[in-house]
Parts: structure tokens; sequence; C-alpha cells
């Protein structure tokens, strides 16, 4: 079957859509390769299509079969980035799966949006344990009319002046090492499991 | 865990060693490797998401690819078993035997029981 420039863009369109999904994280020769092949199989389906009697039906149904350019750019981020950050269990590699399942689905975005917070929490820690010693009265329970507000560093220094002593560098340090390292266990669970159930329909 | 979570980490578990069995004979471009999991099993749900584990493969190093011009209209992306791939075949033919063999056992041993 021999493509009419309707069904001609129609599959630019799909392969068009797929470029610029796999651009959002991988390398441009990878991409350039990727949408090559896909287009490869298209053109190919098509042309076994022969005697077809509605070209629209016909196409239609092969990219149906392909799959939407977003799942199929989906699954290509899902064997790439989790692999790799479930594997090596890196911070940067965390980091990007992460980013990606958060600017790419709603769930991951919510998910990420917790580790995000927890990551902070766990750095905000650690930096209060830094800072306490260089400006003691800056870093420290901050209290207002007596009760305690928040925790942490604020410049210039509060009015009042902020509660805790040195004890608060140790406890601190705790702190922040548990949040960093139960983050990191629920950064790399969650990814495990997005590994295991990816966004690929279930077995027929 | 759902029946289907369960069918999904089934079919991805066999979906590799599917692919490289598919390959192990000779070289086959994607279309093609496509084509022969279809004639033979229910592993390719989606075919667009067959090429992501090509491509993973190809990175691990248990496959290599060539692009060949000529033979069809528009290029064929062909794969091959590295060396390395067909080691890793062997070894994943061997545990899928044994596992599916224990499995057997195990099935055979619970109905003996209830019966």
């Amino acid at each position: 079957m021999n493509l009419s420039s309707t069904g001609d863009s129609r599959v630019n369109g799909y392969l068009f859509v797929l470029e610029r999904s796999l651009k959002s994280f991988l390398p441009g020769e990878l991409v350039r390769d990727a949408v090559r092949e896909i287009e490869s199989h298209v053109r190919e389906r098509v042309a076994a299509h022969d005697g077809a009697p509605n070209e629209r039906e016909a196409l239609e149904k092969i990219l149906k079969e392909l799959g939407p350019p977003l799942r199929v750019a989906q699954a290509y981020s899902a064997e790439r980035i989790i692999d790799e950050a479930v594997a090596t269990g890196r911070v940067v590699a965390m980091v990007r799966a992460l980013w990606h399942l958060a600017v790419t689905t709603i769930g991951g975005f919510l998910v990420g949006l917790a580790l995000l917070t927890g990551y902070f929490v766990g750095l905000g820690f650690l930096m209060v344990a830094a800072i306490k010693p260089l400006f003691p009265q800056n870093a420290g329970i901050i209290t207002k009319n007596g009760w305690p507000v928040g925790f942490g560093a604020q410049f210039p220094a509060p009015a009042e002046p902020v509660a805790g002593g040195y004890w608060i560098i140790p406890i601190s340090l705790i702190l922040g090492f548990a949040a960093l390292v139960l983050t990191h266990r629920a950064a790399r669970a969650f990814l495990s499991r997005r590994q295991e159930k990816p966004d690929l329909p279930a077995l027929r | 865990m759902s029946r289907e979570t369960w069918q999904e980490q089934l079919r991805r578990g066999a979906l590799d060693l599917a692919i490289l069995l598919t390959v192990s004979p000779g070289p086959r471009y994607g279309l093609s490797i496509i084509q022969h999991l279809e004639a033979f099993t229910d592993l390719v749900i989606t075919e667009g998401t067959i090429y992501p584990i090509l491509a993973r493969l190809t990175r691990e190093g248990l496959l290599e690819a060539n692009w060949v011009d000529g033979e069809a209209p528009h290029a064929r992306k062909y794969y091959r078993l590295t060396r390395s791939g067909q080691k890793r075949l062997h070894e994943m033919k061997d545990e899928w035997t044994l596992f599916v063999d224990k499995i057997a056992r195990l099935m055979r041993a619970a109905e003996t029981s209830t019966t």
C-alpha cells in the first residue's frame, strides 16, 4: 500500500510526537536512531497492507498496534532511566529517574514532590548542624512569644533569641541523615515498583 | 498483588529470554522479531514497547545492531546475539528450565496432597 499525502502526514505526526517525547531524556543520536527504527517498522507494516480497502483504517490499525507515541517514549524511558537508577542506586541517577516520572505522570509528580520534600528536610537538618557552631544566635528552635514556631536558621537573627544550645547539632545530624536515608530508600522502592509495573498493559 | 501485576511481571521476566531466543538462530530486524514473538507467544502487547527492550539489550552488550540498506524500500535495523548474549542466553535457558521444573513439581506435590 502506498500512502497518500494525508497518510504520510499522519505517520510524520506520530513520529514528530515520538521524537519530541524522546528528546526530553535521550541524547540526540539515540533519538534519531529510535525514530528511524519506528519509522522503518511503520513503513514496513504499511507496505505489507497491499489491497487494504481503506488507507485510513489500515494506518490507524498499524499505529494502534504500535502503541501511542507517548507510551512508546515512556517505555524507552522506563528501560533506560529507571533501570539505571534501580541498578546503581546512585543519587544522580535516582534524581533523574524521579524527575522524569514527575514530569511525565501524575502519580510520579505527587510521589516525586513528597520525596523531594524528604530530601530537602534531610539537607535542612544537616545545614542547621553545620551553621549552628558558626552562627549560634541564628540557628536553633525559632520562637515567638516564647512558643516554638520553627526549626532552622534565620538571617538576620530573629528578634527573639533562638532556643536550643549546641545539643541541637547531634540531634540535627541524626535527623538529617535519617531523613536522607529513609527518603532514598523510599525513592528506590518506588522506582523498583515502577520498574516491575511500568506503563505497559497487562498480559492478555 | 493483583493478577494483572503478577502476569505483567511474568511477561516482563520472560520477554528478555524470548527476544534472545528469537535472534539466536540468526540476525533479525525489529518487525521480524515482533512477528516471530507474536506467532509463538502472547508476550507482545504493544509492538512499540519491544524496541526499547531491544535498545536496552543492545546497551547491555547482549545484542549488537546494524542498519542494512537496500533489501527493502526502507532500511532495516538487524539485531544479532553477541558472544556475551549467547552466554547469557545459555544461563537463562538453564535457569528457566530449572524454575519451570521446580514449580511443576510443587504443583504436582500440591495436587497429590489434596487428593
